[in-house]
């Protein structure tokens, strides 16, 4: 028999205590799991240190005159601009249905955002030469059961159709774009802005924000500073910043997720840290006789002590990979279900098992070490004189 | 043979005072239990908080005029048209002669939050002469409130508290023109101290957004003349396309929005926490039962029942997890009772609340905690209850 059969041995001598623990790691290596997907999911977008994004310098809720556009684009430093406008759409129901639709320039907007629009070119094509075409994330498409081909009326919750007098346009569906975790189109829904400029309203002529790239991101300070400069004491003032430093400030509104995330997934580990560290203490007093006898028997004090070792760090990696699992079946069940709708759509983040593996081999060494010390000083005359 | 009673009452205190015994292992059993208590507590206390501040926003005797379908002010509008002939409606409270009535525009700016350095939503309100006298919970308390057609604000002290760029007698570029901050004004626990204030007509002009209202709020002489201001507007085509609720549907209508999400994640987290530190309690009692068979077998054969070593494990048990309880709301009492915090609203503006634990989500909590002990105690008890007294003293 070898040293791991003999400690696969030793943990399931105790089988509902040994299920009782890998039960509540696995609970803490599930919140982890969660958590991390969940922060990720509102902070982690792919981002090009490149692009930028020039907004209302009051707030990126108030639009800017179109004439703007050009003098962006025209920027020394600026490869390609591009603009975006706020539709408030949504689809039959205001809250269940809402989502994330984006009046754009197409073919500036497939060029600033060309890294996540990897769609087929006759899907493109169609995007590109039907004013009244609409490209969806694959989720809504999946979430509403549309098919490509489709006329999709989608509502407005601001502005009305002049040529219907209501608040309804219908789209066609032209393609679906693939949002793979981090892709910064999960959830868009993107339409003509020509389309929706000659068809609202009011506020015609104004543009939401200004997504560019630059030529590279040593100019960016350079760019910044030419474009707020350019709109200064002007009516419309801008702010331009990086893609990352906006996406940060706009994760922040929600509240310092990353402090709460720390702040649970500390408690968690701290309470299983606690249950398994004394539980594993207890085991290993329990067989004080035992490790007396393996002595005897001429097992080394270090073989002792890796074999403690082993067995509470398989105890802790048995535990987080049922976590981890858990988490990614939990995630795609919910992405299935519901996913699509208002919010980010939360994956499965890949960062979650580099930082579970971590935290897993900490929790087996902590947990494993006191009563391993122990075993490994203790004498066989000791070991037999207790009871 | 003593009575049923004496019998747990002798085994309790055994297991009670056995309990330094297994020392580490029942405090990691308690702190479980607290942390768990402690996140479920941090949750319920952020939607009670934020539930209780929109809610007591409302007042019952106010009308609110939105756009049917619009759910947040931001997507609504009223026109001027409209604006007049709700004046002019029945019931509605007048003031020298002049309706009680505001139409209001709410447009939002950039502040800076203290906590973090980033930009975040500030919700900047324009409204009537009378949207002051509406909202009978605002005081001034400091500096005076704006004088109507010029370029001047009042901002909330909730607003000042969490975020920056709006002290008071700090003057503001917005849009070419100087704003200055000429009062700071208070109206604890509503959500009116999240925001700026400035006159309507002006804030429509500056902000490029000529005779736009988007919301209007009307005095009514009382709470029960609403149903008749209602029905009335219902009859008017001029009117079609308008929603009118009292202010605190209105406002319970957004609390359930805001909070809905927070006590998901609350119920979700604790529940999950709850089963890990169930584990633990489990655990810990199985080696409770286990270290005193010998003592539990020489009870039963001098005559003690099953029932007994049932009861004295469990009392053991929710002992153990009351004590978690209590530390979990001594802790979140500590740590985050009380204090201010803001979060994106459903307004999509920054809202600014505090901590709040109520007796309700203490007492809550409290059942969570006992809920883990009664599990906790029951199948260590049967076990304690079925042990064969022979075989245990064999063993020993």
């Amino acid at each position: 028999m070898n040293d791991l059969a003999l400690v696969n041995k030793n943990l399931w001598r105790k089988p509902v205590r040994t299920i009782l623990l890998i039960v509540s790691i696995t609970i803490a290596f599930l919140i982890l799991s969660l958590m991390l997907s969940f922060n990720s999911a509102i902070s982690n977008f792919h981002t090009l240190p490149t692009r930028m994004v020039t907004l209302s310098k009051i707030n990126f809720t108030e639009s800017l005159p179109i004439a703007h556009y050009d003098r962006i684009a025209r920027t020394e430093g600026v490869r390609v601009a591009t603009h975006m406008n706020w539709f408030g759409g949504y689809y039959q129901d205001p809250v269940r249905g809402f989502m994330p639709v984006f009046a754009v320039d197409p073919q500036t907007y497939f060029q600033v955002y060309s890294e996540d629009l990897q769609i087929p070119d006759a899907e493109r094509e169609a995007f590109f030469n039907d004013r009244t075409a609409m490209l969806v994330a694959e989720p809504v498409a999946e979430r509403w059961g549309w098919r490509v081909g489709q006329r999709i009326p989608i509502n407005s919750n601001i502005f009305t159709n002049g040529s219907t007098g209501n608040s309804v346009w219908e789209f066609t569906l032209v393609g679906t774009i693939p949002t793979p975790s981090g892709s910064s189109q999960t959830g868009s829904v993107l339409i003509h802005y020509d389309y929706f400029n000659e068809t609202i309203t009011f506020g015609r002529d104004r543009i939401g924000w200004v997504p560019f790239l630059t030529t590279s991101s040593e100019v960016n300070d350079q760019v910044a500073n030419a474009i707020d400069q350019r709109f200064a004491n002007s009516q419309d003032e801008t702010s331009t910043q990086d893609e990352a430093t906006f996406n940060k400030s706009f994760a922040a509104q929600l509240g310092n997720i990353g402090l709460v995330v720390t702040l649970v997934v500390s408690a968690a580990f701290i309470a299983i840290l606690l249950i398994v560290g004394t539980t594993m203490a207890l085991a290993v007093r329990e067989r004080t006789r035992e490790v007396g006898v393996m002595k005897t028997l001429g097992f080394s004090s270090a073989r002792v002590l890796r074999m403690v070792l082993a067995e509470s760090i398989l105890l802790s990696v048995l535990g987080a990979a049922f976590g981890v699992g858990a988490a990614a079946l939990l995630l795609s069940a919910l992405s299935g279900a519901g996913g699509g709708g208002g919010g980010p759509q939360i994956s499965f983040a890949p960062i979650v098992i580099a930082w579970a593996g971590v935290i897993a081999l900490l929790l087996g060494l902590v947990t494993g070490l006191p009563p391993a010390l122990q075993a490994y000083r203790m004498r066989i005359v000791d070991a037999f004189a207790r009871r | 043979m003593a009575s049923l009673l004496d019998q747990i009452g002798a085994v309790t205190s055994l297991n009670v005072r056995s309990i330094p015994q297994r020392g580490a292992m029942s405090i990691a059993s308690v702190v479980a239990v607290a942390l768990t208590i402690t996140v479920l507590l941090f949750f319920l206390a952020l939607a009670n908080g934020l539930r209780s501040t929109v809610e007591g926003s409302g007042a019952e005797d106010v009308a609110i005029v939105i756009r049917e379908g619009s759910n947040a002010e931001l997507n609504s509008v009223v026109t001027r048209d409209q604006l007049s002939i709700l004046a002019a409606g029945p019931g509605v409270a007048q003031r020298d002669g002049q309706p009680l009535a505001s139409g209001e525009l709410l447009v939002i700016v950039d502040g800076v939050k203290r906590s973090t350095g980033t930009n975040a939503n500030m919700p900047f309100r324009g409204i009537g002469p009378e949207g002051l006298a509406l909202r009978r919970s605002v005081h001034i308390t400091q500096g005076r409130m704006f004088t109507p057609g010029t370029n001047e604000i009042v901002v909330g002290a909730g607003l000042l508290r969490e975020f920056s760029g709006f002290e008071f007698g700090r003057s503001i570029r917005i849009r070419g023109s100087e704003w200055q901050v000429v009062g700071v004004f208070e109206a604890p626990g509503t959500v009116f101290e999240s925001e700026l204030w400035a006159d309507i007509a002006v804030t429509q002009s500056l902000f490029n957004r000529p005779n736009i209202f988007q919301t209007m709020r009307i005095q009514l002489s009382s709470a029960s003349a609403m149903a008749a201001f209602k029905q009335w507007a219902e009859n008017d085509p001029r009117l079609n396309g308008l929603e009118i609720l009292s202010e605190r549907e209105y406002y319970a209508r957004q609390a359930s929005q805001s909070t809905q999400g927070f006590m998901m994640i609350a119920w979700v987290l604790g529940i999950m926490m709850a089963i890990g530190a169930l584990a633990g309690a489990l655990n810990t009692m199985y080696s409770s039962v286990a270290a005193r068979a010998a003592e539990i077998a020489t009870l039963r054969i001098i005559g003690f029942s099953g029932w007994a070593a049932f009861f004295g494990t469990m009392v053991e048990a929710l002992a153990l997890s009351a004590l978690g309880g209590v530390l979990g709301v001594l802790i979140a009492f500590v740590a985050f009772n009380g204090r201010t915090t803001s979060t994106l609203g459903s307004g999509f503006t920054q809202l600014v609340f505090k901590f709040d634990l109520s007796p309700g989500i203490i007492v809550t909590a409290i059942i969570v905690a006992i809920i883990i002990g009664l599990f906790g105690g029951l199948f260590p008890g049967i076990r304690a209850a079925r042990q064969r007294p022979q075989l245990e003293l064999a063993a020993a």
